[in-house]
């Protein structure tokens, strides 16, 4: 039988500052699309049109109208910041067309033109607030890169450790790009808190990361074991990135790490690894877009149509059998119930898991339902 | 926490005063996001028990005035307009009614959270501020009160403003009253015998000295 074809728009900044979340999300995206090619059940034949934004703002307007307009595309996998997300939204209303969103994100959306792929805050910044409260204290100092990410998380961890009768004991935001933290670093070891928090992203990140090794190191401080410096977005794409020196030791929040033992992340790893080593182990960007791409094929097969609106309705309650482990996409919100995990940067590039919850957790966008002490169904202990 | 904001509105519950469209579909379905429980009511339907049991109300201001719910006889929550005709005779019912924000038409997913959190605690600060209007001219009203009683108590006794003053305070206090009440009692009894007296546990009473020179300001 012949298959048809399915255009998909790939709207990705794979150069400019976080250039490497893209080209792991792309690298993603093609893993699945090979497989779906060269299944004989797949519905159709899926072909990318790819645009490279470079990380540049205005860009993403210009690229998502050449996508929906020019191409007249209806279904496109991409972005990774919150505010190119809200620049296209609007186009992506107005042209009936469906974002396949793979970014763990700040939450407090629900667009009916999105697919979330990515964890949402109850997912990520909900479980490493309990997990630091548990473990390390509730004294932190946190750094950020200055936009919605880090504000919104701050706040959420804030309000967390405010609760638990701790302390933010310096709050700092830095544009993005930014790599000049010497007196940061340098007062961050004399406030000595409990753990360090930090939203800085791309470069910024990395640099942080160096410099205060170094100087902790200087100073005889056992920094991963006194204050330990804690992400939501710290992934295997990034730990080659900030070097051997200082890659080790960090906390990272995640749906998913290269590290899960499945019989489906055994298989997703290998073929990682055999095409795309040279971007580090496969990460939770990379799997959130190839999880995007295989629902988008269920939702077509089931739906027996392209089209936006059939495509949105065959894909609320789709079930899918991930390198994760099983991922639902919630019929209400159309984000997705995945599992919580906190991993350990490892110096090999790869995270150890610490824990992770025991079944997936319902998506809640808006953290209606979610807060920081309600008490957590229940709590894996990973044995190493 | 004082002076935070009200950003979780698990639980709220909202009438949402709209013809059955896809406007009111959109708006019932995020507000289910949000946590809070939504009743549909239809604008030419008014059903007084909705009205009695809503936390928040979203209304159209496009359907027609009459039959719909008069805001005397809606209970005092925040109100959200529903707003597509921007015409200033619509936008004067938003005025009137004390909307304390708004949605506009086409309805869609984002902007409802904002709506809601400016609408609610708008409200809330616009019932702290009446609350404080309110007892702050309840104060003043009484202080005409207080005014003439301190002013009788002189007179009588012969005793000066502050200590006629700090009597009827101290009276007040231990009755636990409002200093007004107290004064408006006093006025109601006066006579030379009915000098407010404090209880036991008040710090010891000036000597009361009668008809001793008053120190009255001239203008008193």
């Amino acid at each position: 039988m012949q298959k048809n074809t399915l255009k998909i728009g790939m709207l990705l900044s794979t150069s400019g500052s976080y250039g490497a979340v893209g080209q792991s999300m792309r690298a993603g995206a093609q893993l699945a699309i090979e497989e779906v090619n060269a299944d004989p059940a797949a519905p159709v034949t899926l072909v990318p049109v790819e645009i490279d934004p470079g990380c540049v703002g205005p860009a993403y307007v210009d690229a998502a109208q050449a996508l929906l307009v020019d191409h007249g595309l209806t279904h496109v996998l991409g972005l990774y910041t919150s505010s190119s997300r809200k620049d296209v939204l609007p186009l992506f209303e107005k042209n009936d067309a469906l974002l396949w969103y793979p970014s763990h994100y700040e939450g407090f959306e629900t667009s009916d033109n999105v697919i979330y792929t990515g964890a949402a805050p109850n997912q990520h910044i909900i479980p490493l607030a309990r997990h630091l409260l548990a473990h390390h204290g509730n004294r932190g100092w946190f750094v950020g890169s200055n936009y919605i990410w880090a504000w919104e998380n701050n706040r959420i961890l804030r309000e967390a450790l405010m609760d638990a009768g701790g302390a933010v004991m310096g709050e700092r935001y830095f544009p993005v790009g930014e790599t000049n933290f010497g007196a940061l670093v340098d007062q961050i070891l004399r406030d000595r808190p409990d753990f360090v928090f930090t939203t800085l992203i791309g470069d910024s990140g990395y640099e942080f990361f160096r410099l205060l090794r170094v100087a902790a190191v200087a100073a005889g401080i056992d920094q991963p074991r006194v204050m330990p410096v804690a992400s939501c977005s710290l992934s295997e794409a990034e730990l080659p990135l900030i070097g051997a020196a200082a890659a080790a030791g960090h906390l990272s929040s995640s749906v998913y790490f290269s590290t899960i033992r499945s019989p489906e992340n055994d298989r997703f790893t290998a073929r990682w690894d055999g095409r795309f080593a040279h971007l580090g182990r496969a990460c939770a960007d990379a799997e959130a877009s190839y999880v995007a791409v295989h629902l988008l094929t269920r939702a077509v097969a089931k739906a027996g149509d392209f089209g936006f609106a059939p495509v949105r309705a065959a894909a609320r309650g789709l079930r899918f059998a991930a390198p994760q482990g099983l991922v639902t996409l919630d019929p209400d919100n159309l984000h997705c119930c995945m599992r919580p995990r906190i991993g350990r940067s490892a110096a090999n590039g790869t995270f150890e898991l610490l824990h992770e919850d025991c079944s997936p957790v319902r998506p809640d966008p808006y953290l209606v339902w979610d807060t920081v002490a309600a008490s957590t169904p229940c709590y894996l202990e990973v044995v190493q | 926490m004082k002076g935070a904001i009200i950003q979780n509105f698990r639980g709220m519950r909202a009438l949402v005063i709209h013809p059955d469209d896809h406007n009111r579909r959109v708006l019932i379905s995020v507000l289910g996001k949000l946590g809070l429980s939504v009743q549909p009511l239809d604008p030419q339907d008014p059903d007084r028990a909705a009205l009695a049991a809503c936390d928040v109300m979203l209304v159209d201001t496009d359907s027609a005035i009459e039959g719909a719910p008069q805001c005397g006889a809606a209970p005092c929550v925040p109100r959200i307009a529903l707003i597509g005709t921007e015409a200033p005779s619509r936008l004067a019912r938003v005025v009137r009614e004390g909307c304390t924000s708004h949605i506009l038409k086409p309805i869609r997913s984002s902007g409802v959270f904002t709506a809601l959190l400016l609408a609610v605690n708008e409200h809330e600060q616009r019932q702290k501020t009446a609350r404080e209007i309110d007892a702050m001219r309840r104060r003043l009203a009484g202080r005409r009160v207080v005014t003439k009683a301190v002013v009788e108590m002189m007179d009588v006794h012969g005793i000066d403003q502050d200590d006629a003053y700090e009597h009827l305070r101290l009276a007040a206090m231990n009755r636990r009253l409002p200093i007004d009440d107290m004064a408006r009692e006093q006025l109601a009894r006066s006579g030379p015998a009915d000098l407010p007296i404090g209880g036991a546990s008040e710090k010891q009473p000036r000597t009361i000295r009668k008809n001793a020179s008053c120190k009255r300001r001239p203008n008193q």
